[in-house]
């Protein structure tokens, strides 16, 4: 048996693909996550107030989606609604979280390979005809990292939201000016969404396929004009009927976890098939968007490629997709009033059990806590990318049994596993946190 | 020849990558030669500034850091896992050991070291960079022009909060009340050590109402000295504007939230770091 062994860049965290063969036959192929920290047993007996500031550290990228988990998880826990304001201000986090990861994905980490020159290492590497791209991505990120700014507080690890609500209001005039900058950004936002799409054309035109993987299932907690903050969970049978729906605290009844051997991270399965979360999953789960421009690309996007969708190169358009709800979706919330509006709803103790959920970027998000006199006895995490390392082992399968055949490697296969594995967009330092 | 840096990344949550993903003048100049989480290459080329995140915490940690080290000229620990190991430091040593022992039963995997480690218990570091993450800004003025950057001697300074002659007589927690936009934390019962953390950062967590945790580590005044002197120092000050007690004080300093910043400088070496290489 040989091993070919593909280290991983152009994603969050440290990963590697191992795919297993004997001659022409590909025997198996893993998806490894290689580093640990153990928040799960680092964050026992931790009053239970730090907590949402804490648990951000587990990862930079989702940090926002951890912050929000976890104080709606004390507020299960103290049986405490915070007001609608100050949930409006925390939509808005996820929204700037969202943007923010989005343009990460789709520009930074996916868009050297579709861009047609071959080998690029970076977005800052594209060669002079392409030159003007990497600053106009730059710039559209940070319309996401301002939005965290303006809502969350802190610019990488939000402080803003508390149990009850929000700490404080947002500055009216700070409001305003943001609002307009992303109305601002919305055009340069969709010329980019625009060569984005032509270059994944252009890339499927190239290699002759978006994934032949099969269709799977999938799960998201989302609905018609949503702000990412979480609902009930459902989940999507491949012929697009639903096959399940259940809330975070019934979770560990309808989904399986799997450990994985060689890895720090566990996948989990659905009645024992591959389950998809992410961009696509929740497409596949909205009847349509809910704001105009972001519904006009998602009707282009059905058209074009069917409804459910199951090819796995189609992750990085419905972030496209996603990328322009956000901004129109964050620009209708900037209009409410967020500075003088009832913020937060008193809380004096802080005991008992509590789950709490958000669609992060990668899927539902979901912190469980067992509070006892203040302090957290047990911390557990539900993962997003969890749902996805089984999909991402089939999906490299597939793609080595292309590659990998009687006449030999096809040296497509390394940019193969790096599409396959991008399309998930996996965060390693949250799957194994 | 124009400068050229590379971003080293061990066990941390790319935080601080996403940060400097926001400072992004260095684009212009090309000068950025590897960073794995956005440019795919398989080596460490020469560089003049290697920038460190992450912790040392596992044994592949330290292979890396090693090897990285040999290709530059100047290191940079960036951010507090680089610093001090961070916050997988949280917790005692027996649960970090239950996670050891848990990973010895996953094959393949790199073996995890008995603690979280800043990287100068494993190469000399020129720099250190501190914030958890530091701000786009001052990654932008270590980069390019660490002489000419200036900012008061701490957070307080930056924050803007007005101090006012209310003295509460206990922590109030983060979770009690409504809080006034305008008026210093420490006035209203929080337990906010901007008074002695080391600034550059604008102030961004006081402002929105989250009391200053001293993730940037002490100020110059404090850096070269004991983490004990720093803690007075704190509770002098909140003698002088509340009637808390000083028992009290020194019990939240010394939750996991703030201790994984106030002790980040003090600790595991026993020697002081020299205040001119904290940026």
């Amino acid at each position: 048996m040989a091993t070919l062994t593909v280290p991983l860049s152009r994603i969050e965290g440290h990963a590697r693909a191992v795919i297993n063969f004997r001659g022409g036959e590909v025997l198996s192929a893993h998806f490894q996550a290689t580093e640990l920290r153990g928040f799960e047993l680092l964050i026992q007996g931790v009053p239970a107030e730090q907590v949402p500031v804490l648990v951000p550290r587990i990862c930079g990228v989702c940090s926002t989606a951890h912050h929000l988990a976890a104080v709606k998880a004390l507020e299960d826990a103290c049986g405490i609604v915070p007001p609608p304001a100050a949930v409006q201000i925390r939509e808005l986090m996820m929204l700037g979280q969202l943007i923010q990861n989005q343009a990460t994905s789709l520009f930074l980490f996916t868009m050297p390979d579709f861009s047609g020159v071959e080998g690029q290492p970076s977005i800052f590497h594209l060669g002079d005809e392409h030159a003007n791209i990497a600053p106009r991505a730059l710039a559209i990120r940070r319309l996401g990292t301002k939005l965290i700014t303006l809502a969350g507080g802190q610019f990488i690890h939000p402080v803003r939201a508390v149990v009850g609500g929000v700490a404080s209001g947002l500055d009216p005039a700070a409001m305003d000016a943001l609002r307009r900058e992303l109305t601002d950004g919305l055009a340069p936002a969709m010329e980019l969404v625009d060569l984005n799409w032509a270059m994944f054309e252009g890339l499927r035109d190239r290699i002759g396929t978006l994934g032949d993987d099969e269709p799977a299932y999938y799960l998201a907690s989302v609905y018609r004009g949503h702000s990412y903050y979480g609902s009930s969970i459902r989940v999507l049978a491949p012929d697009g009927t639903e096959a399940d729906s259940f809330t975070a605290r019934d979770l560990s009844d309808h989904l399986e976890l799997r450990p994985i051997e060689a890895s720090y991270s566990d996948g989990i399965m659905f009645r024992g098939q591959i389950l998809r979360a992410n961009s696509l999953a929740r497409l596949n789960l909205l009847p349509e968007m809910g704001t105009p421009v972001a519904d006009g690309l998602l009707a282009r996007f059905r058209s074009e490629w069917g409804y459910p969708a199951h090819a796995i190169l189609l992750f990085d358009l419905a972030r496209c997709i996603e990328l322009i709800y956000c901004l129109e979706r964050a620009v209708e919330l900037l209009e409410k009033d967020l500075t003088h509006a009832e913020l937060r709803a008193p809380c004096y103790s802080m005991e008992g059990e509590g789950y709490g959920l958000v669609e992060a970027p990668r899927g539902p998000l979901i912190h469980h806590y067992v509070i006892s006199g203040g302090l957290v006895e047990q911390a557990r995490f539900v993962i997003p990318t969890q749902y996805n390392i089984l999909a991402i082992e089939r999906a490299l399968e597939v793609a080595a049994r292309r590659y990998i055949t009687d006449a030999g490697i096809n040296l497509e296969l390394e940019r193969a596993v790096g599409r396959v594995v991008r399309a998930f967009d996996p965060c390693i330092a949250c799957a194994t946190h | 020849m124009e400068e050229r840096f590379a971003v080293l990344q061990l066990s941390g949550c790319s935080g601080c990558e996403v940060s400097l993903l926001n400072a992004d003048d260095w684009i212009d100049n090309r000068r950025l030669l590897y960073m794995p989480l956005v440019i795919s290459s398989d080596d460490i080329p020469q560089v003049d500034t290697l920038l460190v995140t992450g912790a040392v915490y596992t044994e592949d940690d330290l292979f890396r850091l090693r090897a990285a080290v040999r290709h530059a000229h100047h290191v940079v620990a960036v951010g507090t896992c680089a610093v001090s190991g961070g916050v997988a430091n949280l917790g005692s040593r027996d649960e970090v050991r239950e996670l050891f022992l848990d990973s010895m039963e996953r094959r393949n995997v790199p073996r995890l070291l008995g603690k979280s480690r800043g990287i100068d218990t494993v190469v000399p570091v020129d720099r250190y960079l501190t914030g958890c993450p530091p701000t786009p800004e001052l990654f932008m003025a270590l980069l390019f022009s660490p002489e000419s950057f200036s900012a008061p001697r701490m957070v307080c300074a930056e924050c803007g909060r007005k101090k006012t002659r209310d003295r509460p007589d206990h922590l109030v927690g983060f979770h009690g009340g409504m809080l006034d936009p305008d008026i210093c934390l420490i006035n209203q019962g929080l337990l906010c050590i901007g008074s002695s953390t080391r600034a550059g950062c604008r102030a961004p967590c006081p402002r929105a109402g989250h009391p200053c945790v001293g993730c940037r580590g002490p100020s110059d005044t404090f850096i070269e000295r004991s983490s004990d002197e720093w803690l007075e120092g704190i509770k002098r000050v909140f003698a002088g504007l509340t009637d808390i007690a000083p028992e009290e004080v020194d019990t939240g300093l010394r939750s996991p939230q703030f201790s994984l910043f106030v002790f980040q400088f003090a600790d595991y070496t026993g020697t002081p770091r020299d205040k001119s290489k904290v940026f």
